[in-house]
């Protein structure tokens, strides 16, 4: 209830052009646990991938069957072109370097219409027959195509971000371009991958590029001129607070914190909640002594202004690239019988952390696995201590995990109705050598060797203690363990749908990570999961690889 | 031309470095194995070492110009010195193509900064440029980063802790498996074999060049059938099959699974090292590196 009287409120608030009956996007939907939509990244501002649906559920969740699949198509011929790059793709940097064509954006469901990307293309996809209606493709001057996360959408309009760091504006019946702004440079190793996210009149991005220690920052822009709003940069300007947690003016700008990742939002404290990157250098820390804010940090921005409100950060002066960018899900519940606004994150570094998102004041902190050795224990701030000992050595330093960390980009879930945070975690080993002894290192400065992969798990985390109450082992082959993070949702339908990381799409029970049914898609899920409602029909959709697959009850 | 298909080389390879630091579970096209490691100062190659990326003589060049005109102020590997800026962190030189942009700048200078104007000739700001550009893409392609002189640890600690603490001598011998070991492997590769000796390692990702039907180390399975066990190789277990390799019969077998049946019992001919892992101080590991490259 308290859900719809906030939507009429921000309805009322829209400008008028956004309120035009024949919009294909109402916007007060972004704010409703989706139904029949999935209007934004994670199907509503709260980042929690629960959908109340509960057609397709844990008895009969068994007759799931395939409804259609849809390959990407990549070629120019018969697509919408734009960009500002060559005719053939420059060499290098391209999809073939990151294992081919992966769908890593969550499509979003409007109208009947699924809209998904991947680096340097857009589709909109019937999603009744998984038929395609249009591809728009990018000409691009280059960049990283490790991934895109996906479209925002507002009225008639799509956005997108490009490899080669373009904001791109689309008409979703069509695919015609608006127009494009670049919002940062290729030549200095910038790359976006993130999902714009819309909130009234706001498109939200962020930068993403840690090779060449340039600064990080999120900005906001107007949806229908792609002007800049504001602009926030990730580290602090000379005189402003948390400068003191540099050295210098120079380490701080030049410190990286890229926020690479699509946040969340509160209607009602108006704060875009999201999560930044890891410090640059990356892995010597020698010239950045000090805390290093507000990399590694989740942030709290008013949305209007851009001012943070808040900040807490999760792992002080990283030195093992483990941005703090993971989804921030919001949960309204209960901490000692007493009704809370709370912000739930997995972080890469290894830990769960909880959150008063009024405020950013620490809850509880607890390590999601046993094999972390970087850190010297929380301060009381629920901080982990940063361990110098383990810091890149020149003889090599033996940490766990990797530098991908214990979790990832995938988007975990929580279900309001199990009380559960789930999020797919790895052990693993590396050893990270320093190359760069220069007191003013450059870039990462340090080699990694990766050793070991040692276990994988789904685990389900009661939100209140941060304790684990699930924990399901995950694929193994003859070199150790598969898989690990991994895009999960969960349902009214008691179900929690990803991955089992050697190659099957599963529905498991979310009360209890019991595998109830599985398609064998032989290939990992590479994308959050989604689920909407269509002509009285639930289908659920996940991509793997170069395809996008659609399953219901038959 | 020539600096712009090094800048999309350059894409190429930081491309590379950030496969892993966004998403584990894909592991990108590998690069080759054993690219050869390159001096600090060398002209950065790709693609295993066929073409220069940077002309060699230019960069040679270019470096000489930045000591004589630039490193008084910019400090002689144009990192920063007395009062003048890191060249390679400087968005002019970052954004710079073919010294185009950085030859525009030096004809004019920042005099309100005391940074004076400098009259080079072209091929002089285009030498510049390419040494710059060659730094830069040193720093941002961390693939080829260079692993120091890691071999730092004390042999005979190392000798001490193989045949004690750390276990290693239930299985192995300088005198038999580990005979001239030191000899056959680079420090880190055998630093690297020491931890887990499954797979290659491979730079900032997940081993290469395993296969369980190939490698004796394979981590092994055995399903309990009702006409008996079967064992082999892992190839992958999930909740819902098994599939391993029976090198006996030289086949592979696989199995539908549900409700954990068949039942399957894992071993792992390498879990002394797996314990090891969660075991292991840096110390320990550096001295029983020296160890293990004292074996030649």
């Amino acid at each position: 209830m308290r859900k719809q009287t906030l939507a009429l409120s921000l309805a009322l608030a829209l400008p008028a052009a956004a309120l035009l009956a024949n919009d294909l996007l109402d916007p007060a939907l972004l704010t409703r646990p989706p139904v029949d939509s999935w209007p934004t990244h994670h199907g509503d501002y709260s980042g929690r991938r629960f959908s109340p649906l509960k057609q397709i559920d844990a008895a009969n969740v068994k007759n799931l069957s395939l409804a259609w699949v849809y390959r990407a198509n990549t070629s120019q011929a018969g697509a919408v072109v734009g960009g500002e790059g060559p005719d053939t793709p420059p060499g290098g940097g391209g999809m073939a370097m990151f294992g081919g064509l992966q769908i890593k954006s969550t499509p979003l469901l409007v109208n009947g219409v699924l809209y998904f990307t991947a680096p340097d293309h857009v589709w909109a996809v019937d999603a009744r027959t998984g038929r395609e209606l249009w591809h728009y493709y990018w000409r691009t001057k280059g960049g990283i195509h490790i991934g895109n996360r996906g479209v925002g959408m507002y009225g008639n309009w799509l956005y997108f971000l490009t490899p080669d760091n373009y904001f791109v504006s689309l008409e979703a019946a069509t695919g015609k371009e608006r127009w494009h702004h670049e919002i940062a440079s290729v030549r200095r190793e910038y790359f976006s991958t993130a999902a714009p996210i819309v909130v009234r009149n706001h498109v939200i991005l962020g930068v993403g590029g840690d090779s060449l220690d340039v600064p990080g920052w999120l900005e906001s822009r107007d949806p229908v001129t792609g002007e800049v709003q504001w602009k926030w940069y990730t580290t602090p300007r000379k005189g402003e607070p948390g400068a003191e947690s540099w050295p210098d003016e120079y380490s701080a700008a030049h410190g990286g914190g890229m926020p690479w990742l699509p946040g969340t939002y509160d209607p009602e404290t108006n704060l875009y909640y999201f999560g930044t990157g890891n410090p640059n250098p990356v892995l010597a820390g020698q010239s950045r002594a000090g805390d290093n804010l507000y990399t590694c940090s989740i942030v709290a921005l008013d949305v209007d202004t851009g001012k943070k409100a808040w900040h807490y950060q999760a792992t002080p002066h990283d030195t093992h690239d483990w941005d703090a960018a993971q989804v921030p899900i919001l949960i309204d519940g209960e901490i000692g019988g007493k009704p809370r606004k709370l912000i739930a994150q997995a972080n890469r570094n290894g830990h769960f952390f909880l959150l008063d998102r009024t405020n950013g004041r620490h809850i509880l902190t607890e390590p999601m696995v046993e094999t972390l050795n970087w850190h010297q224990g929380l301060n009381r701030n629920g901080q982990p201590v940063w361990n110098p000992a383990k810091d890149a050595s020149v003889p090599g330093t033996l940490v766990m995990p990797t530098t991908d960390g214990v979790t990832n980009w995938p988007p975990p879930s929580f279900s309001p109705d199990t009380g559960l945070f789930y999020v797919g975690t790895v052990e693993s080993a590396s050893v990270f050598y320093l190359t760069d002894t220069d007191p003013r290192p450059q870039g990462w400065g340090a080699a990694e060797r990766r050793v070991a992969s040692l276990n994988s798990s789904l685990k389900a985390i009661d939100y209140r203690t941060g304790k684990v109450r699930w924990s399901r082992p995950l694929a193994r082959h003859g070199g150790g363990a598969a898989g690990g993070p991994m895009g999960l949702l969960s349902t009214a339908g008691g179900l929690l749908f990803g991955n089992d990381g050697g190659g099957n799409f599963v529905a498991y029970d979310a009360a209890t990570g019991q595998p109830l049914w599985r398609a064998g898609l032989a290939t990992n899920t590479t994308n959050g999961p989604q689920t909407f409602l269509l002509d009285g029909r639930q289908y659920v959709v996940v991509g793997a690889g170069d395809s996008l697959y659609a399953f219901s009850l038959q | 031309m020539r600096l712009t298909s090094a800048t999309s080389a350059a894409a190429v390879l930081a491309a590379a470095l950030h496969a892993h630091a966004q998403h584990p579970p894909v592991p990108p096209p590998a690069p080759p194995e054993q690219r050869p490691a390159a001096p600090a100062n060398a002209p950065v190659r790709v693609g295993g070492g066929e073409r220069p990326l940077f002309d060699p003589a230019a960069v040679e060049r270019g470096r000489e110009i930045l000591v004589a005109r630039c490193g008084f102020c910019h400090g002689t590997n144009g990192r920063g010195g007395a009062g003048g800026s890191d060249l390679t962190r400087s968005p002019i030189v970052q954004e710079d193509e073919g010294g185009r942009q950085l030859g525009a700048f030096l004809k004019v200078g920042r005099p309100e900064k005391s940074m004076p104007k400098f009259d080079l000739p072209d091929q002089e700001v285009a030498d510049l440029a390419t040494f710059l550009h060659a730094t830069i893409h040193a720093v941002s392609n961390r693939r080829d980063y260079q692993i120091l002189d890691i071999v730092v640890g004390d042999p005979k600690a190392g000798a001490a802790f193989f045949q004690g603490a750390g276990g290693c001598a239930g299985c192995h011998s300088a005198e038999r498996d580990l005979k001239g070991v030191g000899a056959k492997y680079e420090p880190v590769a055998l630093q690297q074999r020491m931890l887990l000796p499954r797979g290659g390692p491979r730079p900032g990702a997940p081993r290469r060049g395993f296969s369980p039907y190939t490698d004796p180390n394979a981590v092994k399975a055995t399903v309990a059938l009702a006409e008996g066990p079967v064992t082999g190789a892992l190839v992958r277990l999930t909740d819902f099959d098994v599939t391993l390799y029976d090198p006996a019969a030289e086949q592979m077998r696989s199995f539908l699974r549900k409700d954990g049946q068949p039942a399957v019992t894992l071993s792992d001919p390498l879990q002394a090292h797996v314990d090891l892992l969660r075991r292991w101080t840096d110390k320990d590991m550096h001295d029983v590196t020296a160890y293990l490259v004292s074996l030649k």
